[in-house]
């Protein structure tokens, strides 16, 4: 038997398969989010299953978190995505204290105890600067990959400064820099240092290390060291940061099998 | 015997139609909670509400606040409109036997319960009055647009010491031709050395001078209120106005006693709100608010005494696995709601309601008896916690956050309202650092349908903190 977690976020869906005993992830995927939450998740679900040579019957507890987990039939509980990256964080980077979690709505900061459960936690507002929407933002402004982002902005020699709190007048912000004749790469930089400064503002005066980076953002090259940067300590980014979630998610299953 | 429970607006009518069949008897205000709906306040359609007769009773008291008002003005009595002063002025209106006062700025559920339909908010926007303000500025649409209570025969605001949007939205409203009698109230400081301190309702000092001022102030309130309604405002008037403000400040501290020291939620957090509510001003009518209130606590207190709660317990997963049903995490509640429907929400994600504290504490402490009226007011009404510095106010709600044994704190921004800018992070280190509680600062607009995911994750995390807490 095996157990599931299922992170539905905003941009996309994740899942981990994990043997309970061994503690081993089986199998793990990432797919787009979509309308139909439910069944691409569970399409995502099934070849994971298929892949591994197992079905539906050989899942003995899931567990679904996320910004869709209440449009998640095939799990048994849902668990808000704070404690299911804490959980996953703990598994994988058991000294963490303070995790950083970026996705592509949203953007968290965790303080955590010294048995790795959570604190206290605090989450951006409805200002999507702090997060990957920005990125996305960006990356559709400059016609530029997504994950090219990173190696772009590695070439900035004076990154540009970026005023506005709000995305939408963020925008407008870059396209004036454009204007001006900024290079992409100093727009880039720009940007990744204001997700930085958005989420160290967050973040108040008392972060404590080890601080870990989660989230579907931490792929994203730079980022760590824009946030080092701004909250002037080291950042360490998760093991496979954007399936921290659903890895915790999987991990809270197993846990709850063991009463 | 009758468990109680939440229900929706529908099952209420359902429920009304047998009580009454039973024998239910009503005030002239009563009647079927549906037909507050069927008038556009299409928002109780979307909430879950306690299924009491007493409960009964404090909606229908609370929506058919205007046309009471209209009742009254009908019935030839004068009307007061208090603004921004929570707790002071309609204690020494409700003195005068001829007069009713009521709070404008309730106006700002209007958004709410008739879900933005009175296009109240967009009226402010045409007058300047935009979303960088607080959702109050709906007073604002209310009286200037089509009327939603009778034009007041007075119109009182106190400015000083309060939001600066709200003096903002009272001076364009006073711009608009509306006459305003102002009252000041100084910002509440320490005594310096020399100075005489004088002890204020909850705690807290005050230089005499600044009483004395405040004093003042209320007596140019007193006799502004005796030449509206033709009769002297005298001491003995005020003293035993006084004596009736303290009845429902009483009545109100048992409420919360009873319900927040429950070892199960005996009423909801929405019920819970609004009979706070009444304290302010009475709901337009002093003598009802006390029966309101004496139903709602005698209900209550049946309910602790039987040990019967009106949450479902949580199933919890760890406490389930430990062969348990968990108790609903005790959380204390900082500023009201523009949205009715976060309360609900706070249940839905397995919170409980233990405490809160919703800018007028100050009101809900008794008026000192044993002074002359007026600066037994002037002192109620320096104990404001707005008028004071945000750490004063932190200082309270980390004591009655203790008092009440809470286990999270929910700060809830009113978006636009000035002091929440800078408060809510004062008051959330002073919960940390004294307490040692996981604290959650939300925003709540006057319509959250949008964001209640978010707000429903972010709750819900903080509940799923308790619950770890408690396991350690």
């Amino acid at each position: 038997m095996i157990c599931a977690g299922i992170d539905a976020g905003s941009r996309t869906i994740k899942v981990v398969l994990l043997d309970p005993q061994t503690r081993e992830v089986l199998a793990a995927g990432v797919r787009d989010q979509g309308v139909q939450q439910d069944l691409l998740a569970q399409q995502l679900l099934d070849k994971l299953l298929d892949e591994r040579g197992l079905g539906r019957a050989d899942i003995r507890r899931a567990v679904a978190t996320g910004y869709g987990r209440r449009l998640v039939p095939v799990a048994e509980e849902t668990i808000t995505e704070i404690t299911c990256h804490a959980r996953g964080v703990r598994h994988r980077v058991p000294a963490a204290a303070t995790i950083i979690d970026i996705g592509g709505q949203d953007s968290k900061l965790l303080r955590l105890g010294a048995d790795g459960g959570v604190r206290d936690f605090v989450m951006n507002d409805r200002c999507a600067a702090g997060t990957g929407r920005f990125l996305e933002v960006l990356s559709a402004r400059l016609a530029v990959r997504l994950g090219s982002l990173g190696d772009l902005a590695r070439r900035s020699s004076a990154p540009a400064v970026i005023s506005s709190m709000c995305v939408v007048f963020a925008e407008t912000e870059i396209v004036g820099l454009l204007a001006a004749g900024a290079a992409a790469a100093d727009i880039v930089a720009g940007v990744q240092a204001a997700i930085a400064a958005r989420v160290a503002a967050m973040a108040g005066r008392n972060v404590t290390a080890p601080v870990v980076f989660t989230g579907g953002v931490a792929l994203v090259p730079g980022m760590d060291a824009a946030l080092a940067a701004a909250l002037g300590c080291q950042v360490a980014v998760a093991p496979d940061p954007q399936l921290t979630g659903a890895l915790g998610a999987a991990l809270l299953a197993a846990d709850g099998n063991e009463g | 015997m009758n468990t109680p429970r939440q229900i929706t607006l529908p099952q209420w009518d359902a429920r009304y139609a047998r009580l009454r069949a039973a024998g239910l008897c009503e005030p002239a205000y009563g009647g079927p909670l549906g037909r507050h709906a069927a008038d556009g306040d299409s928002r109780l359609l979307r909430l879950r509400l306690d299924d009491s007769p007493a409960a009964l009773r404090l909606w229908n008291f609370l929506l058919t606040e205007d046309e009471r008002l209209y009742q009254a003005r009908a019935a030839g009595k004068r009307i007061v409109g208090t603004m921004k002063d929570l707790g002071t002025v309609p204690v020494m209106a409700y003195a005068l036997e001829n007069v009713v006062a009521f709070y404008p700025d309730g106006a700002w559920w209007l958004p709410c319960l008739m879900e933005r339909n009175t296009k109240l908010l967009e009226i402010a926007d045409g007058l300047g009055i935009d979303d960088s303000f607080c959702p109050v500025r709906a007073m604002l649409g209310a009286f200037a647009g089509e009327p939603h209570f009778p034009l007041p025969d007075l119109l009182t605001c106190s400015v000083g010491a309060v939001c600066d949007d709200f003096s903002a939205i009272a001076q364009r409203l006073a711009g608009l031709g509306f006459p305003i009698l102002w009252w000041e109230v100084p910002h509440r400081r320490h005594p310096e050395g020399g100075e005489t301190a004088v002890p204020l309702p909850g705690g807290f000092l005050a230089p005499q001078s600044q009483v004395a001022f405040v004093q003042d102030e209320l007596e140019r309130v007193r006799q502004a209120l005796a030449a509206m309604a033709g009769e002297p405002l005298s001491d003995e008037r005020l003293r035993a106005g006084i004596a009736e403000a303290n009845r429902v400040r009483r009545l109100l501290e048992e409420l919360r006693r009873l319900a927040f020291t429950a070892e199960c939620c005996p009423l909801g957090a929405l019920e819970m709100l609004i009979a706070e509510m009444l304290a302010i001003h009475f709901c337009s009518d002093r003598a009802e608010t006390i029966g309101v209130l004496e139903e709602l606590a005698a209900e209550v207190r049946r309910r602790v005494d039987q040990g019967v709660g009106v949450l479902p317990a949580v199933e919890h997963r760890r406490a389930c696995s430990h062969g348990g049903r968990a108790v609903p995490a005790r959380v204390y509640w900082v500023n009201p709601v523009a949205d009715l429907r976060v309360m609900n929400l706070l249940e839905d994600a397995g919170g409980w309601l233990c405490g809160s504290e919703y800018l007028f504490c100050h009101a809900l402490l008794p008026i000192p008896e044993d002074l002359p009226p007026l600066e037994a007011l002037a002192r109620t009404a320096l104990a404001d916690p707005m008028v004071g510095s945000a750490t004063d106010r932190a200082a309270y709600v980390v004591g009655d956050a203790r008092r009440f044994a809470a286990e999270a704190v929910v700060i809830s921004r009113i978006p636009g309202a000035s002091h929440c800018a800078l408060e809510g992070q004062i008051i959330a280190q002073a919960v940390r650092a004294e307490l040692g509680l996981p604290v959650l600062e939300i925003e709540v607009p006057p319509i959250t349908d949008a964001l209640e995911p978010g707000l429903r994750t972010r709750l819900e995390a903080l509940v799923e903190i308790v619950h770890h807490a408690r396991q350690r």
